[in-house]
């Protein structure tokens, strides 16, 4: 039992002149303090709108909300951005996809990352921009005097993203929301910022949700891993047991999707076929179901709920689960088909 | 640095290319351009003398090289038809149109400012579309019909401030520097206002909508600070380029404005200088509000790269 | 766009047919029984002005005038006047910017270089300049002796124009020639004159109607402002600049003098703007500062 962050039949909609677009449709989960939650899935299966939930980032216009998030014991979802105040920077930080436009262009650094510290904790300015001088170190900034007086375009995609790091860590929170935060740099600068990461949230005892479309990124960085699909969790288990074991089959066909270094060079890659549900009028049954290579009819029809794989932590939410005889048997049809 | 001097060379060129053709529009339909200069009716002995001054003479291109001379020299010359050296009479008349200029834009953007703000943060709320509706309507509000409505209502009806206004120096006394100051210079400011509420609220809702501002939220910051500091900063460039923008518009206002309420500004002393046949001053006046145009462009330019660091940036790269 | 939105858009409504009825009122003034001679004459003779919604629709002024009356006649020159500028404006401004975003290099240069210039005078100081010039020019050579007043200020409003329309025609052009049907054209081995006339010229038209009927609020807008200075056509034909002049000394006694041609004035400017705003935004034109 976790007391930390417990998210429970969170739904986020959006109205829209078509209907409402069910972005994230009933999601639960609970995480514990100084753990790392990795959200997985392609764009538009609601991972970055559930963590914009959490952090009650969204336009109050249009867009319809429920379930419970409890932070620390305190409800939090519903409230007003006036409330949420007293949580965002100081409890609860967020890392966004883009350092290139995440960054005000108009202020120097080392003000953009005092900035809460003088607003939030009412520090005076000469020690909050020390303070800033201290975090740009422990992100690993060069001549972090001389970058205080810079602006953002005069930084590189990576320390920028660096410097997005420093301004979350700044009014040291507890829980830190990383979305997508290595999508937009080169790939040798990902596993550095990875690193740098996880190194933080160690010293500062914080946790922390990745949200990434990239199996590969979550893989070595978090504790549990949770696969979204249409607004969905349908797959979520620790780490570890989660790659020895998938069960869903969306989940195996985004591992089939990336790249791996065993594989004899030009394997082709495996593409899942189609496209995402439609979140307006999502599809009755399974909602991967018909993109799945071992739909039945059942599927088509019949919800599958999660649950439990045996091992512990581990759910699922899928009649016919990888390894299971149907699934085995669709899957050699398939093939025969295809040859 | 060399972008400034570029743009200082630019300058350069329109400022000769644009008294240039001050200097041959005041000649047209001029029979007799050393009598005209020399302001009309007055005896031939002045004419002569104005002659051999403006160098009237020897071909055309002299002759404007020598005003340009005496221009850049700030030597504006003698107006006869006046009894008066051009020069007092400018610093007689340069103040009250630009405190009025001035005062015009301070009004524009303090009504501006604040409510295409409050506009953007509420975008589309009832403030929003009221005030939306209103400034399309002084937008459409020449600056005769503007300053009727003031002088009507507030002047003769309420009788809170002067029709007829005279000039009273700020540092003289405040109080009547600003009773007679204010029907003129909301004369302008209204429309101003107008204009730039449009823009920078369609600036903000823009800003609004980047990155940066979402980042700033999660940092924790108030709608205030985001606003009034994240937001408007950014968005603040294309207010001070309209600025430059308008400046044309704000002196021919300010003309019509000076005219209405009887301030003796310059615009009102060129109406009357070229209504007298009076080429000297209305060709200085009209070189110095065409030079004024080029100068706070140029002055908005430079300011723009100071202002920006990316611009700033982009430039040293170049 | 759909169905939902199909509500009826009532400030267009209105200020169409303040236009069309207007323009009809002005063209047909000399026919119509009541406004025919009432601008000069008052069958109630001279003495000080009735207000409004008396014997007179809009009052009558201090010399007995119907203000009704002159404020048609006055649409009419203010119309005329303003409508002529624009199209002048539009030909010769339209046809530079056209080259110079189209044909770029030096031709371009040359152009901006021309419209930096032009904009650099502020417009109404250049415009009572000019008039005043045209005067002396009528009145000391026999060869303009036709130059009246009217040609003079259709004249100088038409200069006007020119180089801010000349801008917006460049920005549009040089965008429009990027597209892909341009290019398509281009690689099928289309002339550039072709390309212009073919290609370019009928995607302009939205956003010129747009910018003309804006420019013909601003021409308005100068016109008053012009005619408030003096420089309106030859006395006594009314335009609105000059009632709002003429009767602004006696606003205490009959205010309705003023204000009725500012009114007048007013709606007109707001009408066309709200036309102009309208098409603009119907093709997604940029707002462009005219």
């Amino acid at each position: 039992m976790s007391d930390f962050l417990e998210v429970t039949d969170v739904f986020t909609h959006f109205e829209t002149p078509r209907g409402q677009v069910r972005a994230v449709d009933g999601v639960t989960f609970t995480l514990e303090r100084g753990k790392t939650l990795g959200i997985v899935g392609e764009s538009g299966s609601g991972k970055t709108i559930l963590s914009r939930t959490i952090m009650g980032l969204l336009p109050t216009r249009g867009t319809v909300r429920g379930g419970t998030i409890r932070y620390k014991g305190e409800e939090i979802q519903g409230r007003a951005p006036s409330e949420m105040r007293d949580i965002w920077g100081k409890q609860m930080a967020m890392i966004f996809q883009d350092p290139m436009s995440s960054l005000n262009p108009l202020m120097k650094i080392g003000m953009q990352i005092a900035e809460p510290l003088i607003h939030n904790l009412d520090m005076p300015k000469d020690q909050a921009l020390a303070t800033a001088k201290r975090l740009l170190d422990d992100v690993r900034i060069p001549e972090s005097v001389k970058r205080l007086n810079q602006y953002p375009h005069e930084l590189s995609g990576g320390m920028r993203q660096r410097v997005m790091i420093a301004i979350a860590l700044a009014c040291g929170p507890n829980l830190l929301l990383a979305d997508e935060p290595t999508t937009a740099l080169d790939v040798t600068v990902q596993a550095q910022i990875l690193d740098l990461l996880r190194e933080q949230r160690q010293d500062r005892n914080m946790s922390m949700i990745l949200v990434t479309h990239d199996l590969g990124v979550v893989a070595g960085h978090t504790d549990e891993i949770a696969v979204m699909y249409g607004g969905k969790i349908v797959e979520k288990a620790p780490t570890d047991g989660l790659f020895k074991n998938m069960l869903m089959p969306y989940t195996a066909a985004l591992l089939e999707s990336i790249p791996k270094m065993n594989r004899p060079s030009h394997t082709r890659l495996t593409t899942i076929p189609g496209r995402p549900p439609d979140l307006v009028s999502p599809p009755a049954g399974c909602r991967f179901a018909p993109r799945c290579p071992a739909a039945q009819e059942r599927c088509h029809s019949e919800e599958p709920p999660l649950s439990s794989a045996g091992s512990p932590g581990h759910v699922y939410a899928c009649w016919y689960p990888v390894g299971s005889p149907v699934y085995r048997e669709a899957i050699e049809r398939r093939a025969k088909e295809t040859v | 640095m060399r972008y400034a001097l570029q743009r200082l060379g630019q300058f350069i060129l329109v400022f000769l290319v644009v008294t240039f053709l001050v200097m041959v529009i005041t000649r047209i339909g001029s029979k007799d351009p050393a009598r005209d200069l020399a302001g009309g009716l007055v005896a031939q002995e002045q004419v002569d003398e104005v002659r051999e001054l403006y160098r009237l003479d020897e071909p055309f291109v002299v002759q404007y090289g020598n005003w340009i001379k005496n221009l850049v020299t700030l030597d504006f010359g003698y107006s006869y038809a006046q009894n008066q050296s051009v020069n007092d009479m400018m610093k007689q008349r340069l103040l009250p149109s630009f405190f009025i200029g001035i005062w015009a834009i301070f009004i524009g953007l303090l009504l501006a400012v604040p409510t295409a703000i409050y506009s953007a943060y509420r975008r589309d709320g009832a403030f929003d579309k009221t005030m939306s509706t209103t400034s399309f309507a002084f937008l459409s509000m020449p600056p005769i019909v503007i300053a009727v409505l003031l002088s009507f209502f507030i002047g003769v009806k309420l009788r809170w401030f002067p029709v007829d206004s005279n000039y009273v120096a700020l540092w003289d006394n405040p109080w009547q520097h600003f009773r007679n100051f204010i029907l003129p210079s909301f004369t302008l400011g209204l429309g101003l206002s107008a204009v730039w509420t449009r823009l920078l609220r369609a600036d903000l809702i823009n800003t609004l909508q980047s990155d940066f501002i979402m980042l700033a939220r999660a940092k924790g910051m108030s709608p205030r600070r985001i606003l009034w500091v994240h937001a408007l900063r950014a968005s603040a460039l294309s207010l001070i380029t309209s600025i430059a923008i308008q400046m044309g518009g704000l002196i021919g206002g300010a003309v019509v404005a000076e005219q209405f309420f009887a301030m003796p500004g310059i615009g009102d002393r060129l109406v009357f200088a070229i209504q007298q046949n009076d080429l000297l001053v209305v060709q200085a006046i009209t070189a110095l509000l065409a030079i004024v145009v080029v100068a706070v462009n140029l002055l908005v330019d430079l300011f723009y790269a100071v202002i920006d660091p990316r611009i700033r940036h982009a430039r040293a790269i170049k | 766009m759909s169905a939902i939105t199909k509500k009826r858009d009532w400030p267009t409504v209105l200020a169409a047919a303040w236009l069309i009825g207007l323009t009809i009122l002005a063209f047909t003034a000399d026919y119509l029984p009541f406004i025919r001679g009432y601008a000069e004459s008052s069958p109630e003779g001279i003495g000080f002005s009735k207000g409004p919604f008396t014997s007179f629709l809009l009052g009558s002024d201090q010399l007995g005038r119907d203000v009704f009356a002159r404020c048609i006649y006055g649409a009419q020159i203010s119309l005329r006047i303003a409508l002529f500028s624009i199209i002048i404006g539009t030909v010769v401004g339209g046809t530079l910017g056209m080259v110079a975003g189209f044909f770029g290099k030096a031709s371009d240069r040359a152009i901006s270089a021309f419209t930096d210039v032009m904009l650099a005078f502020p417009p109404i100081v250049i415009a009572i300049l000019v008039t005043g010039r045209f005067d002396a020019l009528r009145k000391n050579s026999e060869a303009f002796s036709w130059l009246s007043r009217t040609w003079s200020i259709t004249f100088v409003l038409s200069i006007l124009a020119i180089a801010p329309l000349a801008r917006i025609v460049r920005a549009q052009t040089l965008s429009i020639s990027q597209r892909e049907f341009v290019l398509a054209a281009r690689s099928l081995g289309a002339r550039n004159g072709r390309v212009l006339v073919r290609e370019i010229l009928p995607n302009l038209v939205p956003a010129m109607v747009s910018v003309i009927f804006t420019g013909v609020a601003v021409l308005l807008i100068a016109e008053g402002g012009l005619a408030f200075l003096g420089y309106s056509i030859e006395l006594p034909t009314p335009t609105w600049g000059r009632l709002i002049a003429e009767n602004r000394n006696f606003i205490r006694e009959a205010w309705w003098g003023t204000i009725m041609p500012c009114v007048m004035l007013f709606a007109t400017v707001l009408s066309f703007n709200v036309l102009g705003d309208r098409i603009a935004r119907r093709f997604d034109i940029r707002e462009a500062a005219l």
